[in-house]
């Protein structure tokens, strides 16, 4: 949901003349919404600004976005981060993934979406 | 004359995790059958970068949520908590870190931690390009963006105030972080 806001909304700076850079993990989010430019880290969801712990990780991902913004040609420019996670990439199976559900395991993911809906519907008619 | 060549080709699985097909199967699988209707766009606008960046002011624009002690466990490794999202934009100064989480998202809880704000928020990073000269400078303010299922709350209201707040701290150039 994240990157599908930022997309929304870089879309509406552009439209009004502000140049954007999105950082991201999800590509096909971005891509699919379609946005101006794209700088994406092949790394779990929450690291869309580097590793963590690493300024190193963190600077270059950021000059890579500073970069895309001086020398994107066009809309729609993706430039992947030569970074890696880790040099096994058995992390990209376990996300969201159906083979780790059980029946009780999807009766309890029901359970705390539920609960979640209703917690944020609650809140969002506080605003 | 022939030569053996070995190809030493990565996994084929080993590509950009497809999340739009992996969270319908998902949600499919825990029995919510009508799949989200993502954002989906034939024409893209594009604005020319008009300055260049080392003259110019720089918009942080994220998703993350402001920490707030009442709101339960935010820290790092969290289990999701829906009462830490926040629905309306907000800014904050940028002249110190500010503390916010990610504990309102889905970020990848098994692999991750989002133990350190420099991963997801890049405001440190920024500062230090300003620092160096890299860019002009690092708008006085950075912008919240909630994160809403429904896109027409994001496209009609969100976006707009966000605009707004740019161009009232004369943002030049927006770096926009997901969380």
């Amino acid at each position: 949901m994240c990157h599908q806001t930022v997309s929304l909304v870089a879309r509406h700076l552009e439209a009004n003349g502000i140049p954007t850079v999105i950082m991201g993990c999800a590509r096909d989010i971005v891509e699919h919404c379609g946005v101006p430019r794209l700088v994406f880290s092949d790394f779990p969801l929450g690291n869309s600004a580097g590793k963590p712990f690493d300024v190193e990780s963190q600077r270059a991902t950021l000059e890579l976005a500073l970069r895309v913004l001086e020398s994107a040609p066009a809309a729609r420019t993706t430039v992947q981060s030569p970074q890696r996670w880790s040099d096994d990439h058995a992390w990209k199976r376990d996300y969201s993934s159906v083979e780790h559900l059980t029946p009780a395991t999807i009766a309890q993911k029901r359970r705390e979406f539920d609960e979640h809906k209703a917690v944020a519907r609650t809140r969002q008619i506080e605003r | 004359m022939s030569t053996t060549v070995d190809l030493v080709f990565a996994p084929d699985d080993d590509v950009p995790i497809a999340y739009l097909q992996r969270t319908r199967d998902y949600y499919a699988a825990l029995g919510y059958t009508r799949p989200y209707h993502w954002a989906h766009f034939a024409d893209v606008p594009f604005t020319p970068l008009e300055k260049p960046l080392d003259g110019s002011r720089i918009g942080l624009i994220s998703t993350a949520a402001p920490y707030r002690p009442e709101a339960g466990e935010q820290g790092p490794g969290a289990p999701y908590n829906a009462a830490a999202k926040f629905y309306r934009v907000y800014s904050a100064p940028t002249d110190t870190i500010p503390d916010v989480r990610i504990s309102h998202v889905g970020y990848d809880r098994i692999h991750t931690t989002a133990a350190d704000v420099n991963g997801y928020f890049p405001l440190a990073r920024l500062n230090d390009a300003a620092a160096a000269g890299r860019i002009g400078r690092v708008a006085p303010r950075f912008y919240g963006a909630p994160t809403n299922r429904s896109q027409r709350v994001t496209m009609d209201t969100d976006s707009p105030q966000i605009l707004d707040l740019c161009r009232e701290d004369g943002v030049d150039v927006a770096v926009l972080v997901p969380t």
